[in-house]
């Protein structure tokens, strides 16, 4: 008789363990739900963009970047409140990831666990909170448009073939700067992003299944250059006169009160090894990147050539290894960031103020 | 006919016991074979149903062990939708092709591993401890696996550290995983676990389970309706009929991108085979039996050189449900193609029921097998030596930070550097003018003897080698002892060739002090036997020397 009780303890307590996960996820579920029904407080970048284009609770929604744009006034179905919120949720994830901008940073916890360091938010690479305008408010060609994004989702991707859902092509984003998990294609984050990118496609009045020249980058490849060859020296050389006013000497960022002002574009905080703005992974991104956006207030200002050799500096530089390499590859990229930034300091030090390179 | 009639009443009672295992076989790898197709290899449901059917059946025919169950595989599976992943767009006509090709090749270089026998005996080369790794890590990954499907969540397919995946997995559970799900999950796995503890439902706990979270969702079903509880079920299954014969690409457009997945190939067919040899070794030895790995080689070889004009995933044995049949007491191969005959008429018949059954709780099930592959009798053994210990952690670690290949890898080379560092340490002991020489005489031993045997030669004068416990001595060996002899006059004892060895090494055990005595007779016998055997010696280094100096 001695071995009933002994099962009835053994069942009772992987019942109550089990029960109490499960409780457990209830009480984690209402919390997801007061985030879901909880008032947005935007971010300015945010109030003024949303602003913009006139994003309200109501049946009807009705662009007014379409009627001063073209003169036309097209209705589309509205947005309900809770739309409404996700749309301005998905707007601070990717205006100010980190939670620099918000009243208590851990506001956005189920966005910021899934990347890496205290810097990166998508801002930076889809500038302008993903909608990128000259000041006449034309949109901008390869400026990695969001909503240009969106309405190509569900295409075929042109690198593999496959039928690419737009949750899966932001989830490649996430692996580019993750640190080692990407969010389940069900997360509320994937969702609210989406959300976001898809009201831009409405309020800028873009067609679902065309594509826009306003998407991805403009890259730069080698044939868009005199062809004399890519040079990190020299493009190192152009990084301490362009770049590292603001990025740093070695690329790290510049931090102020904990929140990143420059962002890093080297080191334990930027972009892995696997994304393809590095440019060991894919050579002709960032360089466009840097050509159509760099430095800020004189775009345009550098060859492509020059674009070309900073982009293969800073793919010299030490950064994360990406979550596909494995933990070799990952450790021995950890030791490299760990020791590379003393050595060079070190190193730049004996060199003092003198320029790299003697003009002869 | 009536041969067929007198050989029921023997026919019968030997299956009647394998029924009930058959069926919760048949039950336990449908979801599987599903989900491996679908979510793993990027190809349609019916391939995975057929290597269910097809690939079982096919090895329950050519494998003879008792413990051996085939089919469908997790990482064979996963194998195929990595490789083919740049060569042609999941799902399509192409891809199908590529795929047949692709396990078509990897049976083919499996039969080369049936044919040249010292290929497929590396691959025994894996000892327990690596396999018990294996066993653990799958185990605990199969859980890990499981947990999207548990709450209904989509699954992430991309390769990547199981374990950080697995950690935001359990937390995407708690904060957004589908709580209709959760319900059906838990129910099965409570009626499961709770059947279990009584020996008469014992057998039938996975089958329970089942039918509680199935009735639980139709119950959910009805009153909520299935357009709110979002539960994924397994669906209809009416195309799929009894055989789906397919043709593999093989044309010279073709050519280039099957030469690509040439490496891809021999990975698939090495990562069937290392599961097939390990399983069969692990589990035959749990029966006390025995089968020649060669069979399970070439089982699975012709299988999988058979299933790709079959519309089927490749075979190979399947931990799990190993585990299922050897804890439920069957006969593998009964039940093995009971299984297959019974998920035949279940898919031709019973469609309709099997489309209700909720993923949470097949996911329930499979968490269930993969904890149940967890014994700690099994582990406890390895954890009390330490070079074992290492092993299987290394083992069971890998298979959770690398991969299942990256485990093998690992494991082999510690467990084969830990016997060649046994083999290069003999234990050499000085008594008297004794020195006693307890391992291999080669290579890589060489100088830990010949340290002590300088030492000796420095203190004593008339210095005798007994290498009686020697059981190895290479040519290396031969040509150090030849040296020894001729420059240092040293004597030799071989208590292996003297008629009443035993005695003698019996009294040298009981006697130390007398050791020396007995061992200059010995040394004096030896001289008197061996004078031609020493000759023979001499003159063969000296032929040696002569030629090596042309």
């Amino acid at each position: 008789m001695a071995a009933l009780p002994k099962k009835l303890l053994r069942v009772a307590l992987i019942v109550s363990v089990l029960g109490g996960l499960y409780l457990l996820a209830l009480e984690r579920h209402a919390e997801r739900d007061r985030m879901r029904a909880a008032a947005v407080e935007l971010t300015p970048g945010c109030k003024a963009k949303l602003a913009g284009y006139a994003l309200a609770p109501g049946d009807v929604y009705s662009s007014p970047y379409v009627r001063r744009m073209s003169n036309a006034w097209i209705t589309a179905r509205g947005y309900s409140a809770e739309d409404v919120r996700a749309i301005e949720r998905g707007c601070n994830i990717f205006d100010d990831l980190q939670g620099h901008l918000a009243q208590d940073a851990s506001e956005r916890w189920y966005a910021r666990r899934f990347v890496r360091g205290s810097h990166t938010t998508c801002d930076h690479c889809h500038q302008s909170i993903g909608d990128k305008q000259d000041a006449a408010g034309n949109r901008l060609v390869g400026s990695n448009s969001m909503a240009a994004s969106w309405v190509m989702a569900d295409m075929y991707d042109r690198f593999t073939g496959l039928l690419l859902p737009h949750e899966l092509r932001q989830m490649q984003c996430y692996i580019n700067s993750s640190n080692g998990f990407k969010p389940n294609a069900a997360d509320d984050l994937m969702r609210d992003v989406t959300a976001y990118s898809r009201f831009l496609s409405a309020a800028l009045d873009m067609k679902i299944g065309n594509h826009y020249l306003e998407q991805g980058i403009a890259e730069i490849p080698a044939s868009a250059t005199l062809k004399r060859g890519d040079d990190y020296v020299r493009g190192a050389y152009l990084f301490k006169e362009k770049c590292a006013g603001c990025h740093g000497p070695q690329g790290l960022g510049i931090v102020v009160d904990g929140k990143a002002v420059y962002p890093a574009v080297a080191g334990p905080n930027a972009y892995s090894m696997d994304s393809r703005m590095n440019f060991a992974m894919v050579n002709s991104v960032m360089p466009g990147f840097i050509c159509r956006n760099m430095p800020p207030g004189a775009e345009g200002s550098l060859e492509n050539q020059d674009c070309r050799d900073i982009a293969y500096y800073l793919g010299t530089l030490p950064r994360a290894a990406g979550d596909r390499q494995g933990p070799l590859v990952a450790a021995w990229q950890q030791l490299m960031m760990t020791v590379m930034p003393p050595l060079t300091r070190y190193a730049e030090s004996l060199v003092g103020n003198r320029p790299l390179h003697d003009a002869d | 006919m009536n041969a067929l009639a007198a050989a029921l009443p023997q026919i019968l009672p030997a299956l009647r016991g394998n029924l009930l295992v058959g069926l919760t076989l048949a039950v336990v790898t449908l979801p599987q074979a599903i989900a491996f197709s679908t979510t793993l290899a990027g190809l349609p449901p019916h391939f995975g149903i057929y290597a269910a059917i097809w690939g079982v059946l096919f090895t329950a025919l050519l494998n003879p062990s008792r413990v051996f169950s085939g089919g469908p595989n997790t990482t064979m599976s996963a194998a195929v939708g990595i490789t083919l992943l740049p060569v042609a767009p999941q799902y399509g006509t192409d891809y199908i092709g590529y795929a047949l090709t692709l396990i078509l090749l990897a049976g083919l270089i499996q039969l080369l591993f049936a044919l040249i026998r010292p290929l497929g005996r590396m691959l025994d080369l894996i000892s327990e401890p690596i396999i018990d790794g294996m066993i653990c890590g799958i185990g605990l990954f199969l859980v890990f696996k499981s947990l999207t499907t548990f709450a209904g969540l989509p699954v992430n397919t991309e390769v990547e550290w199981p374990l950080w995946i697995a950690w935001h997995s359990f937390l995407a559970v708690l904060e957004f995983g589908n709580l209709y799900a959760i319900q059906i999950g838990l129910i099965t796995l409570v009626a499961s676990l709770v059947a279990r503890q009584f020996d008469a439902l014992r057998k039938w706990a996975i089958l329970i389970g089942v039918a509680a979270g199935t009735s639980y969702s139709a119950y959910l079903g009805s009153t909520v309706g299935l357009e709110n509880t979002m539960v994924e079920q397994i669906g209809n299954l009416g195309p799929v009929g009894f055989v789906f014969p397919s043709l593999p690409v093989f044309n010279q457009e073709a050519l280039p991108n099957i030469i690509s997945i040439l490496p891809g190939a021999v990975t698939l067919a090495l990562l069937g085979l290392f599961q097939t040899v390990a399983a069969m070794r692990r589990m035959s030895r749990k029966i006390g039996a025995f089968t020649d790995s060669r069979k399970g080689i070439f089982s699975d070889a012709v299988s999988n050189c058979l299933l790709p004009l079959l519309s089927s995933l490749p075979t190979c044995a399947s931990f799990n449900r190993m585990w299922l049949v050897y804890s439920m007491g069957g006969n593998s191969r009964v039940t093995s193609a009971l299984s297959a005959f019974f998920l035949l008429l279940m898919v031709l018949f019973l469609a309709g029921v099997i489309a209700i059954i909720p993923m949470p709780a097949m996911a329930a099930i499979i968490m269930l097998l993969g904890v149940n592959m967890i014994k700690w009798e099994d582990i406890r053994p390895h954890l009390r030596d330490r070079r074992e210990a290492v092993v299987f952690l290394a083992s069971f670690l890998s298979v959770l930070f690398l991969d299942l290949f990256g485990a093998v890898v690992v494991g082999s080379i510690l467990a084969i550097a830990y016997s060649k560092w046994e083999q290069a340490n003999p234990k050499v002991s000085l008594r008297g003018n004794v020195l006693k020489i307890r391992g291999n005489i080669y290579y890589g031993s060489l100088p830990v003897i010949e340290s002590t045997y300088h030492q000796a030669i420095a203190r004593v004068d008339n210095l005798v080698i007994d290498f009686s416990d020697c059981y190895y001595i290479d040519p290396e060996g031969l040509r150090w002892l030849a040296a020894a002899k001729a420059g240092h006059n040293v004597g030799f004892v071989d208590r292996r060739a003297g008629p009443d060895r035993r005695a003698q090494a019996e009294a040298l055990d009981r006697r130390d002090g007398e050791e020396r005595r007995s061992a200059e007779a010995d040394a004096r016998r030896d001289r008197r036997q061996g004078e031609e055997r020493r000759e023979n010696l001499r003159r063969r280094t000296r032929d040696r020397r002569q030629r090596s100096e042309f």
